[in-house]
């Protein structure tokens, strides 16, 4: 089985590399996943997976210089895909190759997260919502990043793309979470996974260029980041549908 | 809220309201700033927000649209932008008369916090503004734990129309590009 979901969010800001690698730890516990950084401009999965050396990225493999295989790691009991962040390697990547990529990594994985860029205002940015079969939506409760996330949302449904849920990220105390959330449920297609509070481990672990649940497993962000794991149902398909859909065209003929 | 006309200090289009209360906190502006959104679909003809500054800090706000003031007045204003943005300086004596109306208060970081999305931009809004205004701050945040106020997040949830609209422009707008990018 195989679920691709890319996270995903209006704005930058809002913890979603964090967010990935954290999602992606709690899920590896039942599932073999796979983390890919689908933010090809602005890639930064490797500085939160330890992995700021890695030699070839998802920047050679789109360029066509290297094979899927070269470019993933096993890091934290995932596998993960990490992207350079050379303006040149940027230049050379064909974005379009992500499709092919995505297709070969399903076949040997039973959930993909593609971390993805913080806008909808290029066909490179909004390809990764486009390949995935769901987006997770990372919010703050605030008026901007919670528009955008609603733009997200309407992207990936007008592609067929559907919604997993919500995470509410940084959330401060002050911040009634639960009336916000609850409001905001109404015009998402997806529940609230869990609300992350803002969290200090967070930042550490970045610094330290590890993901919050192998820095601070016990903190109550990665806490929160555990149920929200636990509340993604990952849905059966088959490796080969996938490979099938990511190879072609994956966006309904009505458009 | 009626305000005497200031100097106008700059005009123009910006896509983010946050960049405008970056600069106005960098100039320590002492005056007002009015928003207008360039999104005609999604305001009313008069929908123009205004917020007023004391030394780069705002402290009231309020939408000459829906004729609302204090934190339901920055999710009124929080359309998607570009806005139309005109500052204008006043002196404080001109401001103090309008900057009475404590029903159109706002927390100093609240802007920031809530039209920007800014945590660290309402940080350093806060650190600006005088001691007893960072005091009702922590105030205003317990009575929006207690659900006595309501909050400029919840104003703009319980705006479904709003919502609608900005989900339809998305919609639309994803359709027109799919066929640009040829998805």
């Amino acid at each position: 089985m195989v679920e691709v979901f890319a996270v995903a969010s209006g704005k930058g800001g809002t913890g979603k590399t964090t967010s990935t690698v954290a999602l992606g730890m709690a899920l590896s516990e039942r599932y073999d996943v796979t983390v890919v950084d689908a933010d090809t401009g602005m890639a930064n999965l490797l500085f939160h997976a330890g992995l700021s050396d890695a030699e070839t990225t998802l920047h050679d493999v789109l360029a066509d210089d290297a094979p899927v295989e070269a470019a993933t790691y096993d890091r934290f009991g995932m596998t993960v895909v990490p992207c350079g962040t050379s303006l040149d390697g940027f230049r050379d990547a064909d974005p379009d190759r992500l499709r092919e990529v995505v297709a070969t990594l399903a076949a040997g994985t039973d959930v993909i997260l593609l971390d993805s860029p913080p806008a909808l205002d290029s066909r490179t940015a909004v390809l990764p919502v486009v390949l995935a079969d769901r987006i997770v939506v990372v919010l703050q409760p605030t008026i901007p990043a919670i528009s955008d996330g609603l733009k997200v949302q309407e992207y990936a449904t007008t592609y067929d793309t559907g919604v997993a849920g919500l995470l509410f990220n940084k959330v401060r105390e002050s911040e009634s979470i639960d009336r916000v959330a609850e409001k905001t449920e109404r015009y998402f297609d997806g529940p609230t996974l869990a609300a992350v509070p803002e969290s200090e481990r967070a930042r550490e672990a970045r610094r330290a260029g590890r993901p919050l649940l192998a820095h601070a497993p016990d903190c109550a962000a990665a806490a929160a980041y555990r149920r929200a794991a636990d509340a993604l149902t990952v849905r059966e398909g088959s490796p080969g549908d996938a490979a099938d859909r990511f190879r072609s065209a994956v966006v309904p003929e009505q458009l | 809220m009626k305000l005497p006309r200031g100097r106008l200090r700059r005009s123009r289009v910006v896509t983010e309201p946050r960049d405008v209360l970056a600069d106005v906190l960098d100039r320590g502006l002492t005056g007002y700033a009015v928003f207008e959104s360039q999104e005609t679909l999604l305001l009313d003809a008069e929908g123009r927000g205004v917020v007023t500054f004391a030394d780069g800090v705002p402290v009231l706000a309020y939408h000459t649209g829906t004729d609302r003031g204090g934190p339901p007045a920055l999710a009124d204003l929080a359309v998607p932008g570009p806005y139309h943005v005109s500052l204008y300086a006043l002196d404080a004596a001109d401001l103090e008369p309008a900057h009475r109306a404590d029903d159109l208060r706002v927390p100093p970081g609240m802007p920031a916090e809530r039209l920007a999305g800014d945590p660290a931009l309402a940080d350093s809004t806060r650190r600006a503004a005088p001691a007893d205004r960072r005091d009702a701050v922590e105030r205003g945040g317990s009575t929006d734990d207690a659900g006595d106020a309501q909050s400029a997040v919840e104003a703009f949830l319980d705006d479904t129309e709003k919502i609608e609209a900005i989900k339809d422009q998305a919609r639309a707008e994803a359709r027109e590009r799919a066929a640009e990018w040829e998805f």
